[in-house]
């Protein structure tokens, strides 16, 4: 009895649970199901096709995702003579940790940390930094020449998109007077887009830049480079690498809500009650919301060519990024937050 | 290539050691069935060969071993998506050697078929351009209402693409109870998805940005090079084959030949939207026009046993008899042209007397028109080439042959 009580305790901490089952890799995993069957079926419907279907009928092909999942585990997993081996095996699966790692800072209601520390908002960010690095080496151990030009186009995209996600994160964190996700929750009266849109506008399209969505889906550039750093994995490190926009995408999209939608507020107080972690169902329903519209673009929009990404992040994204700054502290100068 | 003014557009320094050289295709996404061998200095091309050759078929010498009008079924097959077009210009050289021509329902008939080809082939090509950049809504969307033009050539010939429609003499099948308002019911569909088109893609700035001034050919170039088709008119070339008049009834009807300047690959996406409008213009004067009569000549019907005769002329559909197939070509030669979706197509017959024909020469659009991968990429960026490849409506079974 002692054991199972115990087991329960270790499970319901927040330690624990925030990483592992919600909103980390349990939710993950559900997220990463239901929102590519989403995103198919969206643009299914723009386009006048019914999409996924077959697999569970009567719900539309929702488990189509568990069918391609299963497919990827028991495809061979082919490792070309050619490739440098340790980072070609190791790559993918250092970038889904680092991926899900993230997680471990996204607060869930008040009072309800994962890991506390006042810095949870760059660590976060910091986090996510090392995925690019690993597409490198990816792209680099793949030793394939449309591996190595789609890395060469993460590099690139790097650096346009990486300061200018920081800046306009570091202008909520000026205006908010902290560091910290919950704390910044708990600052705004008003949602945090109206106050600095500038910065939400930017953070939103750099986060889109950074998970590799349509119309920045350069890297994997199917019509030029294949699959991009991706082109030589197949089987479960292919679903792996299909998987790592989709869990950084679905990070983001948590962040912004905490940053710029007021995170769980209103709070679901019965739910609170219950157990603090289902507070976080708002939370959760916004942030999904915002990756369905961002799913959504794939229907609108096709891919930007890379120089004119680059023009995008370095000379409209990372002045307004600048301007967004500017405006939290003229905000806080006023003394709104 | 002697000119010094085409010469100019080639970067490519022979030995030189920079160069990143990619091999896209024949097995590649978005490559189709062909090879580009793509030469890279960092992100710029310097140099792309275009590797052709991989589905040639042996069309010309097959052509050749076969009875003359056993050989549009043949042909056809060169561009599947248009074989009405493609195969046109063949039935013409063979009618200029029998000595024989089309009654004027059945002149009428080709150029609505014609017509209708055209604008599921314009479809097919804006589909692809689409996609190119990775578009998939208008992909999908051009491909989906292809399928409209694509049931009502079947409702007029009995099939979705191998139509084998035109024969020496005319046509196979009259036309069917009640397609004028199937056909106009499809004009005012397109015209409205035009406007849509335009709305999610030819007006989307993110399109916009990755065709307009890409792959820009001037028209000297387009003239020098040889290209033929809406790639030559959107570079400001008032040319079409339908102008010659030497089929259908193109010099009864009004309508206009869209030309636009700039040249680049915007301007050649549009002017196929372009064209679509003034097919389906074509295709209402067709409708409203078409005279009534029989639909193969005369020489040809009195071929059919008077038994078969009667019912064939009243159902509109004919049966050849064998005698049909075993048509002696008299001795000589006779060339002829036609403007398919993707071009001007051209074939030269030459007959020695016998039942097959001794040479048949076919010079497909998209032969003429694949020099512009050579010519039109090295300054750009990796990623235009895409665009440009989109942007030319090339079909590789059409240029191999």
């Amino acid at each position: 009895m002692g054991l199972v009580s115990s087991l329960v305790r270790l499970v319901l901490s927040p330690q624990f649970f925030g990483p592992i089952v919600f909103p980390g890799l349990v939710t993950v995993l559900a997220v990463l199901l239901s929102i590519i069957w989403v995103e198919r079926k969206i643009a299914a419907r723009v386009q006048m096709r019914v999409g996924p279907l077959y697999i569970l009928r009567p719900l539309g092909g929702a488990i189509q995702m568990l069918a391609d999942g299963l497919r990827f585990f028991f495809q061979e997993f082919i490792v070309p003579e050619t490739v440098d081996r340790v980072p070609f095996l190791l790559a993918p699966v250092v970038a889904m940790s680092f991926a899900m790692l993230p997680f471990a800072f996204v607060p869930l209601a008040p009072n309800f940390k994962p890991y506390t520390v006042p810095y949870s908002m760059p660590a976060f960010l910091g986090l996510n930094t090392v995925i690019p690095l690993t597409v490198l080496a990816m792209a680099w151990g793949s030793n394939n020449k449309f591996s190595i030009q789609g890395g060469i186009r993460e590099a690139y995209m790097t650096i346009a998109y990486e300061a200018v996600l920081f800046i306009s994160a570091y202008s909520m964190a000026l205006l908010y007077h902290t560091l910290d996700f919950a704390e910044m929750v708990e600052a705004q009266k008003v949602p945090g887009i109206l106050l600095n849109p500038i910065s939400a506008l930017v953070f939103f399209i750099a986060m889109i830049m950074s998970a590799g969505k349509l119309p920045f889906d350069i890297v994997e550039g199917e019509q030029e480079i294949v699959a991009g750093p991706f082109t030589e994995y197949s089987g479960i490190a292919f679903g792996l690498t299909m998987g790592i926009g989709y869990v950084q995408l679905y990070g983001f999209t948590l962040a912004f809500t905490l940053m710029y939608l007021s995170g769980w507020e209103p709070l679901v107080a019965p739910l609170y009650s219950i157990y603090p972690a289902l507070g976080g169902i708002l939370l959760f329903v916004k942030a999904y919301l915002l990756l369905v519209f961002i799913v959504f673009l794939r229907a609108v929009y096709g891919r930007y060519r890379l120089d004119q990404a680059l023009r995008i992040g370095w000379r409209t994204l990372f002045p307004l990024a600048i301007v967004s700054v500017f405006l939290s502290i003229a905000l806080g100068v006023i003394g709104v937050v | 290539m002697s000119s010094s003014v085409m010469e100019a557009r080639l970067l490519e320094k022979e030995g030189d050691e920079e160069v990143y050289e990619v091999f896209i295709g024949p097995q590649h996404p978005a490559s189709g069935h062909m090879r580009l061998i793509v030469r890279l200095e960092g992100d710029v091309i310097v140099g792309v060969d275009p590797d052709i050759g991989w589905v040639h078929r042996t069309m010309e010498k097959l052509a050749e071993s076969k009875e003359a009008l056993k050989a549009i079924p043949l042909l056809e097959r060169m561009t599947i998506i248009d074989s009405q077009n493609v195969t046109i210009g063949y039935v013409r050289a063979l009618e200029k050697l029998l000595g024989v021509e089309p009654p004027p329902r059945a002149r009428y008939l080709r150029t609505l078929l014609s017509e209708i080809n055209r604008i599921a082939s314009h479809l097919y090509g804006m589909g692809l351009a689409g996609i190119f950049v990775n578009h998939s809504t208008m992909f999908m969307w051009c491909f989906g209402d292809r399928e409209v033009w694509i049931q009502l050539a079947e409702e007029l010939t009995g099939a979705r693409l191998t139509h084998s429609y035109s024969v020496p003499g005319g046509v196979r099948r009259d036309l069917p109870q009640g397609f004028k308002e199937k056909a106009l019911k499809a004009i005012r569909y397109m015209e409205k998805r035009l406007d849509e088109y335009h709305r999610i893609f030819f007006d989307n700035p993110q399109v916009r940005a990755r065709y307009e001034g890409v792959g820009v050919l001037k028209p000297h170039e387009a003239r020098r090079l040889g290209v033929v088709g809406p790639n030559l008119r959107a570079s400001g070339v008032r040319y079409d084959a339908r102008l010659l008049g030497d089929y259908g009834v193109y010099d009864e009807l009004e309508f206009e030949i869209p030309v636009r300047e700039e040249g680049d690959a915007m301007s050649r996406l549009l002017l196929r939207g372009d064209e679509i409008r003034q097919s389906m213009n074509i295709i209402r004067q067709v409708l409203d026009k078409i005279p009534e009569g029989p639909i193969l000549a005369e020489k040809y019907l009195r071929l059919i046993p008077p038994k078969l005769r009667e019912p064939a002329l009243k159902e509109g559909r004919i049966k050849f008899p064998g005698i049909f197939a075993n048509l002696k070509l008299p001795k000589g030669e006779a060339v002829a042209r036609a403007e398919m979706g993707h071009g001007e197509i051209f074939y030269h017959v030459t007959s020695d007397g016998s039942k097959k024909p001794y040479r048949v020469r076919v010079v497909t659009p998209s032969f003429r028109n694949v020099i512009l991968f050579r010519y039109l990429p090295p300054g750009h960026r990796f990623m235009d080439l895409p665009a440009i490849y989109g942007s030319l409506d090339y079909f590789p079974p059409e240029a191999d042959r």
